[in-house]
């Protein structure tokens, strides 16, 4: 399906709708300004409707156990008063209006026309990278992601019904990714292309980006504890509950848990602390065998690979996870699901490690005595990290957040300074 | 390798006790040759501190290292070169990655007394020739998947007249052609010979969904049969009970259920499981099956739920003694069943985990097999 200026039309108009859609944003653009608070209000009219359960049986039709956990997440979020809050922390003076200058005046304009390629990985996703588009003023084209089930693209749909001065700014549409001229088509429309996904798909959309068009990307992140010192036991429980419920899956999900020691039964001790702990979470966690049984086979087969590769870990197998000690000091994907991997990392050598995964760090989840907070975060902060949490809040979304180290809506802008002869 | 030809050319195939002894020595010669053969094998039994030696009662057959589906997924383990080998199948890799695993002349002599004995006792083998629907893939040089081996194997327990496929090789991919099926069926019904009809459950589903919409019902000949195989898989979802199925399949091709018929297998285990007339999958002599914890893996007792563990002798040129499949089963004791059969039963529960998922950490959508297209 595409949508088009508030339409919902099938597959095979799709040369139809590109071959009018240059004349139709050009007209929208030199006419037409969309504010930001017109799509915060819209926002707000849904969340009503979603507390009053009208949207209960599209949530029926939809909806996994993922997208319900990502709604509960992220719902805070979509309020006006942090949308608002959203605008002000990234555009800071910006948000308010031209900013004066000695010369004249400085404006925030709407980079223009943004492609939005977003990856399958996280439901809802597409609907939100448009959300940010459209906050910022932009006409907003998405290449909705192969595996989409729909609800994308009914969440766009209901924002249009919802306030039809979003209609012009908004398009999405269900090109598969091999379409490569059709997506072409819509990249030479671009300002700017954002793109969600795996090293892979930020490597095909560089080749098919034209000179001059700016890119924005969101790639795949790694990210860790650092531990220094003692865990409390309520730390160690924070940190196993977090690895159990986020499964290692997200770009926050702790896959790497650093000790600040050299000493390798310090190491053991705390493995050994850290399993019954994550035994105790993962058995929260697992509500059906299924789940149980997928924790325990990926934590097997982890043990079988490193058994194969005589690598020298020692894998603690608990009840539906598991805990490894590995002798290396490299931040690296763990086993997945309630799997984690243990390293010794003394913090003269941290920079170091961190540096070789420079452009995959995300957050740190910072365990040590208040003393030496300070030090270590900007240790971590100089390393490339690009979020600070405790232990157990990897993955908790924060209000004004940065994502991986930038403001978005101030990428999705544009400055235009314009001399004014005083009077 | 006397062992295996033993056990495989057994007489009764549902004589789990008389057979322990058998299976046991059989197994023991089979891990051994692997630890012999294969380097990576022989590491992992290192490291699960395992020799054949410990192998003298049946419930030693836990200590088999034990490689998970997942494993031969991204390891091709072989014992021997591949010109010793008869041939390599792959599964068909539903989940974007498939597992290769060799085939030993010696297996193939000792699977066909197995399909013959088990063939005729279920009352597969008929001298009757008859037309084949194959509502799966077209065999091609390009497929080297078991099932397709599996499904072209089967239209021989009767002397084949026709074959009419639902999958086609075009351009580099399978594409489905239910509407040919539909007319094949229409113009079998007509045919004084019977029809069989082999495939996956999901494509005989749609098909015959397709033509109750269509209007379409035939009354096939008599001793027209279906033969199912190979699960649901990317269709799990629509997965329907088998009653439902059965009275769809009497409705639409006038197919009697005790004309219903399946079979399982996958490429890590090739044992021809059959159901028995009440739709059972009693354990043959050639196969142990061991329910495990889903936490602890440890075997669980028979009845309660857990990962299906299942352990043969059959293959030599791939160590494949002892896999564990990612599904959930329990095994029920044989007499509940009412059949005849004395062997316990396996009901298969479904596939660990969920099919969809999701993830942005960096390397997981590999590791987890899903790729990282946009």
């Amino acid at each position: 399906m595409i949508l088009a200026q508030g339409t919902l039309l099938p597959d095979s108009q799709l040369s139809q709708v590109l071959s009018g859609l240059e004349g139709e944003i050009d007209r929208t653009r030199a006419s037409q300004a969309l504010s930001a608070e017109v799509v915060i209000q819209t926002c707000a009219r849904l969340l009503d409707r979603l507390d009053r359960g009208e949207l209960d049986g599209l949530l029926a039709q939809y909806a996994t156990p993922q997208i319900l956990e990502a709604l509960a997440r992220y719902r805070a979020l979509l309020r006006p008063e942090s949308l608002r809050y959203k605008l002000s922390a990234e555009l800071g003076d910006l948000a308010d209006g031209p900013l004066s200058r000695p010369f004249g005046r400085a404006l925030a304009v709407p980079l223009g026309t943004l492609l939005h390629i977003t990856a399958g990985n996280l439901d809802g996703l597409p609907a939100f990278s448009a959300l940010e588009g459209l906050l910022t003023g932009n006409v907003n084209l998405l290449k909705l992601p192969s595996g989409d089930p729909g609800l994308s693209l009914t969440l766009l749909h209901l924002l249009t019904q919802a306030e039809p001065r979003i209609a012009p700014f908004l398009y999405a549409f269900s090109i598969p990714s091999r379409d490569t001229p059709s997506l072409q088509a819509l990249a030479e429309l671009a300002d700017g292309i954002v793109t969600w996904g795996g090293e892979e798909a930020i490597r095909a959309v560089r080749a098919m980006a034209p000179p001059g068009c700016k890119l924005i990307e969101w790639g795949h992140r790694l990210s860790f504890v650092y531990l220094s010192g003692t865990a409390q036991p309520w730390e160690l429980a924070a940190l196993a509950r977090h690895i159990t419920e986020t499964g290692g899956l997200l770009c926050s999900s702790c896959q790497v848990v650093f000790l600040d020691t050299e000493d390798s039964d310090e190491a053991l001790a705390l493995c050994h602390s850290l399993l019954p702990a994550l035994e105790q979470a993962a058995l929260a966690r697992h509500t059906t065998p299924g789940q149980a049984a997928q924790a325990t086979l990926y934590g097997y087969e982890h043990f079988l690979e490193q058994s194969l590769r005589h690598t020298g870990a020692q894998v603690l197998r608990g009840r539906g996870c598991s805990v490894t000690l590995c002798p290396d000091r490299e931040l690296e994907l763990s086993p997945l699901y309630g799997n984690v991997l243990v390293k010794c990392l003394p913090r003269a050598e941290l920079f170091s490690a961190l540096r070789r995964q420079r452009g995959r760090l995300q957050t740190a989840g910072l365990i040590c005595p208040p003393e030496q907070r300070a030090e270590l975060v900007a240790l971590l902060a100089r390393a490339g990290v690009t979020r600070i949490t405790a232990a157990g809040d990897l993955s908790h979304p924060f209000l004004g957040e940065n994502h991986d180290g930038e403001f978005p809506l101030r990428r999705y802008v544009r400055m235009v300074d314009v001399e004014e002869s005083p009077e | 390798m006397l062992s295996r030809q033993q056990l495989f050319w057994h007489r009764d195939p549902y004589d789990l006790p008389g057979s322990d002894g058998l299976f046991l020595r059989a197994v023991r010669d089979n891990c051994a040759y692997h630890m012999a053969h294969c380097p990576a094998y022989r590491s992992l039994a290192q490291a699960l501190s395992f020799s054949p030696d410990q192998l003298s009662t049946m419930d030693d057959l836990a200590r088999v290292p034990l490689l998970p589906t997942l494993f031969y997924k991204r390891h091709a383990l072989f014992s021997m070169p591949p010109r010793r080998m008869a041939m390599r199948v792959t599964s068909s890799g539903t989940s974007g990655k498939f597992s290769q695993i060799g085939f030993d002349w010696g297996c193939i002599f000792a699977e066909i007394p197995m399909v013959l004995r088990l063939g005729w006792i279920h009352r597969l083998i008929s001298p009757v020739p008859a037309h084949c629907v194959v509502l799966g893939y077209r065999p091609n040089r390009h497929n080297r998947t078991g099932v397709t081996r599996t499904m072209f194997g089967l239209t021989f327990f009767s002397p084949p007249l026709s074959r009419t496929y639902a999958l086609h090789y075009q351009d580099g991919e399978y594409v489905p052609d239910l509407d040919r099926v539909v007319r094949a069926l229409d113009r079998l019904g007509r045919s004084r010979f019977p029809t069989r009809i082999v495939g996956f459950p999901s494509y005989l589903w749609f098909g015959l969904k397709r033509m109750e919409e269509l209007g379409l019902s035939v009354r096939l000949p008599r001793g027209s049969r279906i033969h199912l195989v190979g699960g649901w898989k990317q269709h799990y979802a629509q997965q329907v009970d088998k009653p439902v199925l059965y009275d769809l399949v009497w409705r639409v091709l006038g197919i009697p259920e005790e004309h219903i018929h399946e079979s399982f297998g996958a490429v890590e285990h090739p044992i021809f499981f059959n159901t028995c007339p009440r739709h059972h999958f009693h354990i043959p002599i050639y196969s142990r099956v061991l329910i495990r914890d889903v936490n602890t893996l440890e075997p669980l007792p028979m009845g309660e739920v857990g990962l299906v563990n299942l352990i043969s002798p059959l293959i030599q040129a791939t160590p494949t003694t002892s896999v564990m499949t990612d599904d959930l089963g329990y095994l029920t004791p044989g007499e509940a069943c009412g059949c005849g059969i004395r062997s316990p039963y396996l009901t298969i529960l479904g596939r660990v985990g969920l099919s969809d998922i999701q993830t942005c950490a960096a390397g997981a959508a590999e590791r987890l097999g899903k790729g990282d297209a946009f």
